[in-house]
This record gives structure tokens, sequence and C-alpha cells, in this order.
């Protein structure tokens, strides 16, 4: 178990005379025992942060600190932090058990010792009938339990990170080894970091999630957080699924104006308001779009269904506003009529909805 | 089940009958029988084949050819590994290193001989006078069997090692990075990261390059042919200036064919041989 902080870090990679800032002053503490998953687009500087926590990489700038003490500059064996791989890595001149064994081999474990913690680990991860297999044969989801092995084989294995591990495992042994991640999280305590670009694997793995963008770390929160209070458009849009609905609002008196339609505010969304903007965007989630089939009386924005999705147990429909910019997604019953042509009313109400200046998510006491 | 395709083969059959069976098959004919130019072949069956290996020059150049394919593995392995790992990665040097590691290569085999010849020349060469000023004493290839020998070797060093180091190091760029990554996170040693992550990478890139050095340096002939031609005395001569000598300068060309059998089984005996185990090391094993 252990605490881990960063501390201002910063990473300029130089290669032939040019640079690029893939870590940009990135502050992020990640609390004893937590899981926690970091999720952003590709390129966005998720692998070299963890490559950074795990000592693979030295930071131009910043420190890392784990439990409070300053290991910027210590090599990766010298961490206590075990790191699996976008791409599993196994040791194929070696059977499962020696590749669980190898870290311990490299500190001069005693083999008596080794056996036990081998056996150990082996029925954590359910490789106990395969330890004298060669693991040049498994699958990604069997290789990356032997590197999930050799990470938590160590008794001071302290944090566990992860860089996109299910990249090349087959959909349908994604969840087997999930759960087997997330058991030896939880068993071990130990911290752990899942990178992902998947939002739906981040948030059933962590407790919470830093959201991550052109190496910033833009939001961290529990999902709920995220989900409910996106700090900014780019977190709403880009968690949820579908993302967030945004549309442009102009000012219209006490209330908004989108279009030729009103979206009438609440006391404390005004006060938030500054009159010097020229406008302000709208989010709202899929899921709290209210879809009426006749007018509510209540200043119901009309629009037409372009499309809808059945996904599972809900729909999830496209709506066309006449006169505004924008399709408005909305998430409804499957029982719910919704032919495509039909026409819609969509209710707005304050309780729903957020507001966004610039992309910034204005700060108001909502409910 | 029919199929038109097998007809595409036809012209490559054509061409590997005509160039490798059929003469294959005329030398496999004529080492059963005494032939001598000008009388009419007698059928002998096996005793030219009992002859060759009764006979102790033939041994000698065997067991000569075997110390040399030895030596020159124990050497270009090891060596063309080594300046393959210290070869740089990346970066601008590295096109350059390997077209100049590779000019070796691309010399026709009389420009090598007539290099190495002028090289260790007696009066003006620079092989006697090097060792001459560390104190050796006096090389002479021509004179002195060690000189002779061991020339051979450098000069089949220096020809082929670029070929192993080349081989090495497409191997080993073809290693992914995420393993040296792991055995860092895994704390490996240097050694252990090349015992367990390198040199198991390695392993069909060092087979190949095991087996083309052996089989080219067991048919080795141009390096001992233009220094000494396989002299002095017999100290250079290695098993393919032998069947040259008998099959070529001699008249017995029965014996030459039978010759020439041996070697070629000796050749596809040794390189199984070598393969076989070679796949057979490494495997994975705990403890
Ligand atoms: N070794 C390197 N040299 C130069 N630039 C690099 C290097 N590694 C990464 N980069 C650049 O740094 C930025 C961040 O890369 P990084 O691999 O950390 O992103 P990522 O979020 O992990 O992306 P992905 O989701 O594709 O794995 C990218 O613009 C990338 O091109
Ligand atoms: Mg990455």
């Amino acid at each position: 178990m252990a605490k881990i902080d960063l501390k201002n870090i910063t990473h300029v990679y130089k290669s032939g005379g040019e640079e690029t800032r893939a870590v940009n002053d990135v502050n992020l503490t990640l609390a004893e025992g937590t899981s926690n998953a970091l999720i952003g687009p590709s390129g966005c500087g998720k692998t070299t942060l963890l490559n950074i926590i795990s000592g693979l990489l030295t930071p131009t700038e910043g420190q890392v600190l784990i439990d409070g003490k300053d290991v910027t500059e210590l090599p990766p064996r010298d961490r206590n932090i075990a790191q699996v791989f976008q791409f599993p890595v196994v040791y194929d001149s070696m059977d499962v058990y020696g590749n669980l064994a190898f870290p311990l081999r490299n500190r001069g474990t005693p083999e008596g010792e080794i056996e036990g913690r081998v056996q150990e680990a082996a029925e954590l991860l359910g490789l106990d009938d395969r330890l004298h297999e060669n693991p040049a044969s498994f699958g990604p989801e069997w290789s990356q339990l032997v590197s999930l092995g050799r990470g938590i084989i160590r008794h001071d294995t302290t944090a566990l990170l992860f860089d996109e591990p299910m990249t090349d495992v087959d959909p349908g042994r994604k969840l087997t080894l999930r759960r087997r991640i997330s058991q030896a999280q939880k068993r071990l305590e130990v911290t752990a970091l899942y990178v992902t670009h998947d939002q739906h694997e981040a948030l059933t793995f962590a407790e919470k999630a830093a959201v991550m963008k052109d190496g910033q770390i833009v939001q961290y929160g529990s999902p709920e957080e995220l989900y409910e209070r996106p700090v900014s458009t780019f977190v709403g849009n880009f968690i949820g699924s579908p993302g967030m609905n945004f549309i442009d609002c102009e000012f219209a008196g006490e209330d908004l104006k989108a279009g030729k339609f009103t979206v009438p505010l609440n006391e404390t969304m005004r006060n938030s308001l500054d009159s010097s903007w020229s406008g302000v965007e709208l989010g709202v989630r899929p899921n709290l779009v209210d879809v009426y089939d006749e007018p509510e009386g209540g200043g119901e924005i009309p629009a037409e269904v372009t499309l809808t999705e059945h996904l599972g147990s809900y729909q999830i429909i496209t709506l066309k506003v006449e006169g505004i910019g924008v399709e408005i997604k909305a998430e409804l019953p499957l029982e719910e009529k919704t032919d495509i042509g039909s026409e819609k009313f969509i209710g707005l109400t304050p309780k729903n909805i957020m507001l966004f200046h610039n992309g910034e998510a204005i700060q108001n006491e909502k409910k | 089940m029919k199929n038109r395709a097998w007809w595409f083969l036809l012209p490559a059959l054509a061409v590997m009958s005509l160039s490798a069976f059929i003469p294959l098959m005329t030398v496999i004919n004529y080492a059963q029988y005494s032939v001598f130019p000008g009388s009419a072949p007698q059928f002998i069956g096996m005793e030219n084949f009992a002859d060759v290996l009764g006979d102790g020059v033939f041994l000698d150049s065997l067991r000569r050819q075997v110390l040399f394919s030895i030596e020159i593995l124990l050497i270009e392995i090891p060596l063309g590994l080594g300046l393959a790992l210290a070869l740089p990665k990346k970066g601008k040097w590295v096109g350059w290193s390997l077209v100049l590691l590779g000019i070796p290569l691309l010399i026709p085999w009389n420009v090598v001989g007539i290099i190495w010849r002028v090289f260790t020349r007696s009066d003006l060469g620079a092989v006697p006078a090097i060792f001459n000023w560390i104190g050796y004493g006096a090389y002479n290839a021509s004179l002195n069997s060690g000189d002779a020998w061991w020339t051979v070797v450098a000069m089949d060093v220096w020809h082929w090692t670029p070929l192993v180091i080349l081989l090495c190091y497409a191997g080993l760029q073809a290693i992914p990075e995420e393993f040296y990554r792991a055995a860092k996170i895994d704390g490996a040693s240097a050694w252990s990261t090349f015992r367990y992550v390198t040199l198991p990478k390695l392993r069909h890139s060092l087979i190949l390059a095991v087996l083309l050095r052996f089989m080219d340096s067991f048919k080795i002939y141009a390096e001992p042919f233009q220094l000494t031609g396989g002299g002095p005395g017999n100290s250079t001569t290695l098993l393919s200036i032998y069947t040259s000598r008998k099959a070529i300068g001699g008249f017995n060309m029965g014996f030459g064919a039978a010759v020439s059998i041996i070697y070629f089984f000796l050749v596809i005996l040794i390189s199984w041989l070598l393969y076989t185990i070679m796949m057979n090391v490494g495997g994975g094993s705990s403890k």
C-alpha cells in the first residue's frame, strides 16, 4: 500500500530537434489502496505519465513521491511498483513458474520462499494449473495474467500500474481478465492506476478516475462526479456514451435563448452568469433530456427523430431541432414509440442542465 | 485432388532437376565405378567409398575442416553478436556503421585473396611487419603452417563476421521495447536481461547465422587456395581443396565422386545436427 503523489510533473520528449510536451504540469494524489483509472484520448500522455510513476522515465520537471518519499531519481527496481503493459510481455524462455519467480530471483530471494510466493500468486490469478506450461503459447489474456503475476509476486509491491492491458484481449475474455485484476487489487490492497481509453472499463474498475487531455489532468473524481459534474465540455463529452449534448445559447433577459426557443433558468444559475459574456453553452446528459409526444406547456422545443438505436435495455434517439445547428441525443425506455420522422418535444429543466462558458463549467450550486 | 496449380511448379522442377538432381545422380552413379579417362568404366560398388574413408589424407583434411569450422564459429558468432549489441539502436550513425561493416561482404572472393596475399607478403606486407614489430618473429604464411592456418581463419573472420553482425542486428531491432521495460520493472540485471530477453529473442537469428556460417566455412576453398594453395605441406588443405585435387587434379574420377558424395552428406548431416541441437536448447524450464 502506498500513497502516490505527483507534483508539477512535466515531461518533454526531445527527438531530432523536435520537442513534444507529453505531460504538462500534472498534480495528482492517489490515496493508499485505492483503485484509479486514467482516461483520455490517444496521445494525451497517459503512457508517459505511467512510465514516470514506475520509474521507466525520469520527468523533465517535477517530483514523484511514494508515501511522502521523493523517488523521482530512483530506478524502477527500487520503487516496488509493478507495471502491466499494453502488449503482454512473457519471457518465453521460462515456463509460467519461472516467469513468476523471475522478479524474486533477480532480488536473490531464497528458492524455498519463492516457491510459496509463486503458489500464492498463481492461486490468486487462477494460474495454478498452468505453472509448468510455457506461456509462449498463451493467448493475450493469460499472458497478461502472467505479467500481472510477476507484478504482484513481491510482497512489497505497493502499486500496480496498467497500461491499456485489454488492447489485445478478445472482447469475450475481457470481463474475466478485468474481474481477476480487480480481485487481485482488492485482495492485496495495493494502490492501482489503470490506463485506458475505454471509459466503461475505467469506470467499472476504478473508484476514481482522472481524465487527461493534451498532457494535463483536467478532472479527477469519482465516476458519479465525472458524469454529473464535468468541469468542462471536454469531460462532459468524453465521459458517457453518448456524451453530453451541448447547445449554444444567448442571453435573453432572465433566461437563455437557443435559436428561437427559450430555456428557463433558476435563480442560482442566473446569479452565476456574467452579462459581459456573449453567451453560454448548455449541457445536458442524454438520460436527462425529457422527451414528450405532446407539448406540456413549459416551452418544450419541437424536434424530429432522425435516428433510433436500440442498446439492450434502452434506446438512444437522435433529435433534430429546427433552427439550431445541433442534434440532441436522448436516452429513452425501449417501450417508447420513436418512429423516424415523428415529432417530439424536448424539455430542458434547470435541474437537469449544466452551463459552460468557453468550455469551462460555470460553478453553481446545482440542486 | 486435381489442381492445375501444380503445373506452375514445372519450370522450377525442370530447373532444379537440371541444376541439382541430374548432376547429383550422375555423381552417385560415377562413385560406383572405376573411371579413368581413356578406358571403359568398370562397376566396383562401394569400393570407392571404402577407399576414401581409408585415405589418411582425406581423414586429415576432414579433421582440419571440422576444426576450422568450429574455430570460426567460436570466433565469428560471439564477435558478431557482441558488435551488433554495441551498435547504436537508432540515430544518424546507424546507416553509416552498417554500410562500413558490410563492405567486406561486397568484395568478390578473388579480390579477397589478392588483398590478403598483399597483406601477408613477407617482403612488403603489413602483417609480417606488424608481427615483426611486436616481436613475434618472422611471420611467413608460405613457410610456417601455424601462420598460414591463422591467416586463413583471420581472412574468414574478416570476410564473414559482418554477416553475423547484420543478422544479429536485424534480430535485435525486432525485439519490442516493452520486453526491456518489463525486465527493468522486474529488477533484472544487465546480464539477466541479456540472458532472458535478448538471447532467447535472438535465437532464430543466431541459428540462422550458425547454419549459414557453418555451411559456408565447411566448403571454404578460395581463401586457402589463394593464400598458399593448401600448404605449406597439407596444413591448410581443407576438405574442398582435397576434393578438387582428387576430382580434377587426380585421374580417378570415381574416387573423386565418392569424396563429393561423402562431403555433401557431411554438410547436410552436421547442419541438421546443429539445427536440432540449437532448436532444443533454451526451452522453458522452471527449477
Ligand atoms: N519516445 C518518444 N519520443 C518522442 N515523442 C514521444 C515518445 N513517446 C511518446 N511521444 C509523444 O508524446 C505524446 C504522448 O504519448 P503517450 O504515449 O504518453 O500517449 P498515450 O496517451 O499513452 O497514447 P495512446 O492512447 O495512444 O497509448 C504523443 O504525442 C507521442 O507522440
Ligand atoms: Mg499509451
